[in-house]
C-alpha cells in the first residue's frame, strides 16, 4: 500500500524540521566530538601508564647498572684495595673515609666488604666492639642473586648489589663489595622521569626478591599530563558552552525567524484567510510593520490588489445589479418585469413549501380593461404611455414591500404577504381610485379607462398549493372584467366552476396534463415551401390527443393563457419537435419550425433548451419563430437571446408581422432572419389595389432589408401566384400543404 | 748450508731490526708490576725500554700522585725521545697495585721509609733489566724518596741524581702544627694507632693519618733535607721553578742554601712548582741536557 506524503505543511513544520535536523546534525557532531576528545584522552593516559611503565622499567634497569658501575669503580677502587691488604684501619675508613668520599652515595644505607671467603671483612679496631651491620648480612653463603629487593611495610625498600672484587695482578677475586640502598631514592636521583609522578612510587609486599620480580610489586602513578588534563577540560568546557551557544542561537534564530519569517507569513496568511472569507468585505492591511521589507511589500501589495479587487467588485456588483434591475425592469414602465416576477413568486412558493407556518400570502392581478381596443384606436405610442402612467401610479399606491410585476401588455401582477384580505381589498380599493384619477385627456384618449382586479389568497382558500394563486387571481380578475361595478373580485371556487364551462373538464384536464407532463402531445407539421429552389422545410403545429380526438390549438391556448402554462407548453413542443428529429423521421435537407411564446423567449434558459439542436444544425434548417410583439416589448433582452441562437446557427422568423405596431425604424435592428405575413395579410393582396399596393411594399421592403418573406395562408393557385409575384421566398398553406403528424412533403408540382 | 742459510736470514733479519730501531724513535711502553717484598705489596710502574748503552731513568712522583702526573709523564717523554729506558713507577702508599692519586682524608698508613723501600725496589729490578747506570730523577716529595735512599748507599748503580722542584715538608712557615706533631707522638707512645686527622702540606686538616705515617714525613724538616742533599755522593742536580709558589712559604733564600749544599741549581724562570704548560719543555730540555753531558763526561 503506497502512502502519498502531503508535502503542504505549515511553515512552522518545516521550521521545526529544520531546526531539528540542524540541532540534531550539531549534536551528533558534538557527540562524536566529544566521544573522539575522550577516546584521545583515554588513549594518552595509556599511553602515558605505558610509557610509564616503561619508564619505570628502564629506570629500575638503568639504576641497577649505575650501582653496579659504582660498585665497579668502587672495586677497582685503591682504598678498597688497601683496606682488603691490611684491614686495621677498616673500621675508621668504613665509617669515616668511605661516608666523606665520592664513592659513597647519598642513596646508600649501608656499604661492606666481604672476604673473598664471602664473610664481612672486619678488621679489629683498636679498642671498639665489633660492631654489627644491621643491614648487610654478615656473610655471603649463598650468592645465587647478586642483586635483591628487600620489601617491608615499615622500611624502606632497600637494593642489595654484590659486586665481586678482583686481584689487580691475578684474576682471583679478591672479596665482594655489597651495597644496599634506598631504592626509592636512588631510582628519583639517578634517573629522570617524563610519564611518571615520582611521588607516586611506593613499593609493596614484606619479603626479599630479585630485581626481575620487582617491577609487579611497585605502586605508581602516571604523571598527570597538564596538557592532556588541561586540554581536556578545556575540551569539555569548549563543548559545554558550544551547547549553551547552540542553544542561544537556536533560541535566538527561533525568534529572529519567528519575527521576521513566520509571524509575518501567519499575518499575511490569516489576512489572506480574512480576504477569503469575506471577499466582498474592504479590509484593512494589519497593521503591525515587518521588518523585511518584501513582506511589507507584499503585505501591501495583497491588500491594494485585494483594494482594487473589491472596489472592481464592487463597481461589477453595481454594474450587476444595475443589469440585474435592468433585465428584471421593464423597458415601458421601470417596474419589475416578468423575469423579476417569476423569480420573486419561485422564491415565495419555495419558501412557502419549505416553511413550517406558511405565511398568507394573496396574489392580485391589475388589468387595464379593453386595453387592446384603446391600443388599436390611438396607436401603440399612445398605448404605452398608458401603460407607463398606468404602471406609476399602481407603484405608488401600493405599499412599498408590494411592488408591481409587469408579466403583461397591460397586466400587473403584486404579491401581499403578512395581511388579511380585507387590508388586501383595500389597497386594491385604493390603488384602483388612484388609477381612476388619472387623466389620460392629454394623450387623446377620450374615454375612461376601467381596470380590474382579480385576488386570490392561499389563507383565504386553505389551500397547500400556493402555485395555483396565479391562475386562480386571473379567474377572479376575468370575472372583475365581466362586471362594472364590481371591479375587485376575490377567487372562490364557483368561478372556478364558472370559468371551466368553455372548456370541458376533460379536456381540461388532458391539456393541463400534456402540457405537464408532455403525454398526448402530437406534433402536426405543415410545410413551408420555397419558391426559388423547391426546397422546404415543416412549422411544428402543436395537437393533443384527447378522449374525442384531437384537441387543437384555439382550446389549448385558451386553456394555456388562461392558466399561464404558455413557458410549459413550448417547453413541452420543443421537446416533442426534438424527439421528431432524433427519430429520423424530419427528410433530408429539410427543416423545422417552431414556435415560441414571449413569456417563453425570456426565459433565462431558453438558449440552453435549444442546445441540444445544435448538433442537427449542420443537418437541418431549423428556425425558431417569435410573434412581433414579444419583440418590441422586449426589444434588448431579445435581441441578445436571438442573437445568441443565431451565432450558434439558428434562424429566427418573426411571425405575424403587421399585427403589431412595429414602427420601420424596428424593422433594421430585428434580429431575424425571415419575415411572415400571416393570411390576413396574404389575402388582402387579392383586396383593394391600395391595400395590396401596400403590401406589396411591405413585402418589396422586407425583401431589400435582407429578409426571407414567408406567406402564410396560401389557399388558392392565385393566391400562390400573387404572392409569388409579391416577391415572397416561401409559401405556406393548404395549396402546399396541410399539417400532418407525419413529414408529409408538398405537392410535387409547387417544389 | 741449509743452516747457513738459515744463520745468514737470522742475521740479516737483526741487523735490519737494528737498523730501523735506530732510525725509529722507540718505544713500546709497556707496564710492569714488581713486588716489593719489604712491604708485601705490588707496584706498578710504566717502563719505556729504551736504547741499552744508555743509563735508565727511574722518575718518582711527587706526594700522594701517581705516575701518570703530568709532570712525571713529560718528563718519561722527554727521555723517551732520547733513547733512554724510562721507568716511572707508582709508590703504593700501602696499597696494592696503587692507580690512583691518594686523597688528604684517605687512610694513609705509608711511611717514607716504607717509599724508599719500593723505590730501592725499583732500582733493584732495573739492575734485574740490565741496567747498570740508573739515573734516578724525583719530583717534589719524590726527591725525598730519592735523597733518603741515596742516603742508605744500598744502590750503587744509581750514577746520577736530579731533583726538581725540592723543598722541604716540615716547618712552621708551612704550616706544621707543633701540637699535631706532639699528638701524634704521644699516640705513638700511646700505641695508639687509630688515624687522626692532621694538616699536612695542602692537606688542612683533613690529612687523615696513622701518627707513625705522619711522623715519618715531618722529619723532613729544612735542615733535614739540605744535610741530605750536603752529603750526596754522586753527581746531582737541582731544577726549580723559578715562579714556584713554594718560595712564598719557605723563601727565595731556598736557592741559596740549596746552591750552598753543591748541587747543580738549575733555575727554569717563569716554571711553576709542575713545571707546568710550556715550561715542561724548559723541564724536559734540561733534564736531557743534564743526562746527556753526564753522559759525554763519562
Amino acid at each position: 500500500m503506497r502512502y502519498k506524503i502531503n508535502v503542504t505543511q505549515p511553515i512552522k513544520f518545516y521550521f521545526a524540521f529544520f531546526l531539528s535536523l540542524g540541532v540534531g546534525v550539531l549534536t551528533i557532531m558534538t557527540w562524536s566530538f566529544y566521544s573522539e576528545g575522550k577516546h584521545i584522552q583515554h588513549t594518552v593516559e595509556n599511553q602515558t601508564q605505558q610509557a610509564a611503565q616503561k619508564e619505570l622499567s628502564e629506570a629500575i634497569t638503568n639504576t641497577v647498572l649505575i650501582i653496579q658501575k659504582e660498585l665497579t669503580d668502587i672495586s677497582e677502587w685503591d682504598e678498597v684495595h688497601q683496606q682488603f691488604h691490611d684491614p686495621s684501619y677498616y673500621f675508621f675508613w668504613h665509617d669515616e673515609r668511605l661516608i666523606e668520599s665520592s664513592y659513597y652515595r647519598p642513596y646508600y644505607n649501608a656499604l661492606e666488604l666481604y672476604k673473598k671467603d664471602r664473610k664481612l671483612l672486619t678488621g679489629a679496631s683498636p679498642g671498639k666492639d665489633i660492631i654489627l651491620h644491621t643491614t648487610m648480612p654478615d656473610g655471603l653463603e649463598q650468592l645465587q642473586q647478586q642483586i635483591l629487593v628487600e620489601l617491608s611495610p615499615t622500611q624502606k625498600a632497600q637494593l642489595i648489589i654484590y659486586h665481586p672484587i678482583y686481584q689487580r695482578d691475578a684474576p682471583d677475586i679478591l672479596g665482594y663489595v655489597g651495597v644496599a640502598l634506598d631504592l626509592k631514592t636512588a631510582l628519583l636521583t639517578m634517573n629522570q622521569f617524563f610519564y611518571l609522578d615520582k611521588a607516586s612510587i611506593d613499593f609493596t609486599g614484606n619479603k626479599t626478591i630479585s630485581i626481575d620480580e620487582l617491577l609487579p610489586q611497585i605502586q605508581y602513578q602516571p604523571i598527570s599530563n597538564p596538557v592532556n588534563t588541561y586540554l581536556w577540560a578545556l575540551i569539555e568546557q569548549f563543548i559545554i558552552e558550544m551547547i549553551i551557544a547552540l542553544a542561544v542561537s537556536s533560541l535566538v534564530l527561533l525568534f529572529i525567524f519567528n519575527q521576521l519569517i513566520r509571524s509575518p507569513l501567519l499575518v499575511l496568511s490569516k489576512s489572506l484567510h480574512q480576504l477569503k472569507a469575506s471577499p466582498q468585505v474592504d479590509h484593512l492591511p494589519p497593521i503591525q510593520p515587518f521588518l523585511i521589507k518584501e513582506y511589507e511589500e507584499l503585505k501591501h501589495a495583497i491588500h491594494d490588489y485585494h483594494s482594487q479587487l473589491h472596489s472592481a467588485q464592487l463597481e461589477l456588483d453595481q454594474q450587476n445589479l444595475l443589469v440585474w434591475e435592468q433585465a428584471r425592469r421593464d423597458a415601458l414602465t421601470n417596474v419589475y418585469n416578468r423575469r423579476a416576477f417569476d423569480e420573486a413568486w419561485g422564491e415565495i412558493i419555495t419558501s412557502f413549501k419549505n416553511s413550517e407556518l406558511p405565511t398568507p400570502t394573496a396574489f392580485v392581478l391589475f388589468d387595464c380593461d379593453f386595453f387592446k381596443a384603446l391600443n388599436d384606436t390611438y396607436g401603440h405610442e399612445v398605448g404605452d404611455e398608458v401603460i407607463r402612467l398606468s404602471a406609476s401610479r399602481i407603484q405608488s399606491s401600493l405599499p412599498i414591500e408590494c411592488p408591481p410585476y409587469r408579466i403583461g401588455g397591460d397586466e400587473f401582477a403584486v404579491i401581499i404577504q403578512h395581511r388579511d384580505m380585507e387590508d388586501i381589498r383595500k389597497i386594491c380599493q385604493h390603488t384602483l381610485n388612484e388609477l381612476s384619477e388619472i387623466s389620460f385627456v392629454k394623450l387623446g384618449v377620450k374615454e375612461k379607462l376601467s381596470f380590474s382586479v382579480g385576488i386570490s389568497s392561499i389563507a383565504q382558500e386553505k389551500e397547500d398549493s400556493i402555485s395555483r394563486l396565479p391562475r386562480q387571481a386571473d379567474i377572479a380578475m376575468y370575472k372583475a372584467k365581466q362586471t362594472v361595478q364590481t371591479k375587485i373580485q376575490s377567487y372562490n371556487q364557483r368561478l372556478e366552476d364558472e370559468s371551466s364551462v368553455f372548456v370541458s373538464n376533460q379536456t381540461i384536464n388532458t391539456i393541463v396534463n400534456s402540457v405537464l407532463t408532455g403525454e398526448n402531445i402530437q406534433m402536426h407539421f405543415q410545410p413551408i415551401v420555397s419558391i426559388s429552389n423547391s426546397s422546404c422545410y415543416f412549422e411544428a403545429l402543436i395537437r393533443i390527443k384527447g378522449e374525442d380526438g384531437l384537441i387543437y390549438p384555439d382550446k389549448i391556448f385558451t386553456l394555456v393563457e388562461r392558466r399561464r402554462l404558455e413557458v410549459e407548453l413550448d417547453y413541452q413542443v420543443i421537446q416533442a419537435t426534438l424527439k421528431a428529429i432524433e427519430s429520423g423521421q424530419l427528410p433530408d435537407k429539410t427543416g423545422l419550425s417552431i414556435n415560441i411564446s414571449g413569456k417563453t423567449l425570456i426565459q433565462p434558459e431558453l438558449v440552453d433548451l435549444f442546445e441540444p439542436f445544435v448538433k442537427w444544425l449542420e443537418t437541418y434548417k431549423i428556425v425558431i419563430e417569435i410573434t412581433e410583439t414579444i419583440l418590441i416589448d422586449h426589444m434588448d433582452y431579445a435581441q441578445n437571446v436571438l442573437n445568441k441562437l443565431r451565432e450558434k446557427g439558428f434562424l429566427i422568423a418573426l411571425d405575424d408581422f403587421g399585427s403589431g405596431y412595429s414602427s420601420i425604424r424596428y424593422l433594421a435592428h430585428m434580429p431575424v432572419d425571415i419575415i411572415k405575413f400571416d393570411m390576413t395579410m396574404t389575402k388582402a393582396l387579392n383586396s383593394d389595389e391600395k391595400t395590396k399596393q401596400i403590401i406589396m411594399t411591405t413585402a418589396k421592403m422586407v425583401r431589400h432589408a435582407g429578409f426571407d418573406l414567408v406567406m402564410e395562408g396560401v389557399e388558392t393557385q392565385e393566391m400562390f401566384d400573387q404572392a409569388k409575384a409579391a416577391g415572397a421566398t416561401h409559401l405556406q398553406g393548404y395549396l402546399l400543404g396541410k399539417p400532418n403528424a407525419d413529414f408529409v412533403s408538398p405537392s410535387t408540382k409547387y417544389c | 748450508m741449509l743452516n747457513l742459510n738459515k744463520r745468514i736470514v737470522s742475521l740479516s733479519l737483526g741487523l735490519g731490526l737494528m737498523v730501523l730501531s735506530s732510525v725509529m724513535t722507540p718505544v713500546f711502553a709497556e707496564t710492569v708490576t714488581h713486588k716489593i717484598e719489604a712491604v708485601n705489596l705490588t707496584a706498578q710502574a710504566e717502563y719505556l725500554k729504551g736504547d741499552a748503552d744508555k743509563p735508565a731513568i727511574l722518575i718518582v712522583h711527587g706526594f700522594l700522585t701517581t705516575n701518570q702526573f703530568h709532570t712525571v709523564v713529560s718528563m718519561a717523554q722527554g727521555f723517551e725521545e732520547e733513547g733512554y729506558s724510562v721507568l716511572t713507577p707508582t709508590l703504593t702508599l700501602g696499597i696494592n697495585m696503587r692507580q690512583q692519586s691518594v686523597k688528604c682524608n684517605s687512610i694513609h698508613t705509608h711511611t717514607l721509609e716504607n717509599d724508599v723501600l719500593e723505590v730501592e725496589g725499583w732500582v733493584k729490578w732495573l739492575e734485574t733489566q740490565g741496567k747498570k747506570e740508573i739515573i734516578v730523577i724525583g719530583h717534589s716529595s719524590g726527591s725525598h724518596e730519592i735523597l733518603a735512599m741515596l742516603q742508605k748507599k744500598t744502590t750503587p748503580n744509581v750514577k746520577l741524581a736530579i731533583f726538581t722542584s725540592l723543598f722541604y715538608l716540615s716547618g712552621p712557615e708551612l704550616g706544621t702544627l707543633q701540637h699535631e706533631i706532639d699528638f701524634a707522638k704521644q699516640a705513638l707512645a700511646d700505641n695508639n694507632l687509630k688515624p687522626h686527622k692532621y694538616s699536612f702540606l695542602f692537606c688542612k686538616n683533613d690529612y687523615y693519618a696513622t701518627p707513625q705515617s705522619f711522623l715519618s714525613y715531618h722529619k723532613l724538616t729544612r735542615e733535614y733535607v739540605l744535610k741530605e742533599v750536603k752529603n750526596l755522593t754522586i753527581p746531582h742536580y737541582t731544577i726549580m721553578g723559578g715562579a714556584d709558589k713554594r718560595y712564598q712559604s719557605v723563601g727565595q733564600n731556598w736557592l741559596n742554601e740549596l746552591e750552598q749544599t753543591g748541587t747543580q741549581l738549575i733555575i727554569i724562570e717563569g716554571a711553576n712548582h709542575f713545571f707546568s704548560s710550556e715550561h715542561e719543555f724548559d723541564l724536559q730540555e734540561k733534564l736531557v741536557n743534564i743526562v746527556n753531558n753526564h753522559q759525554d763526561s763519562k
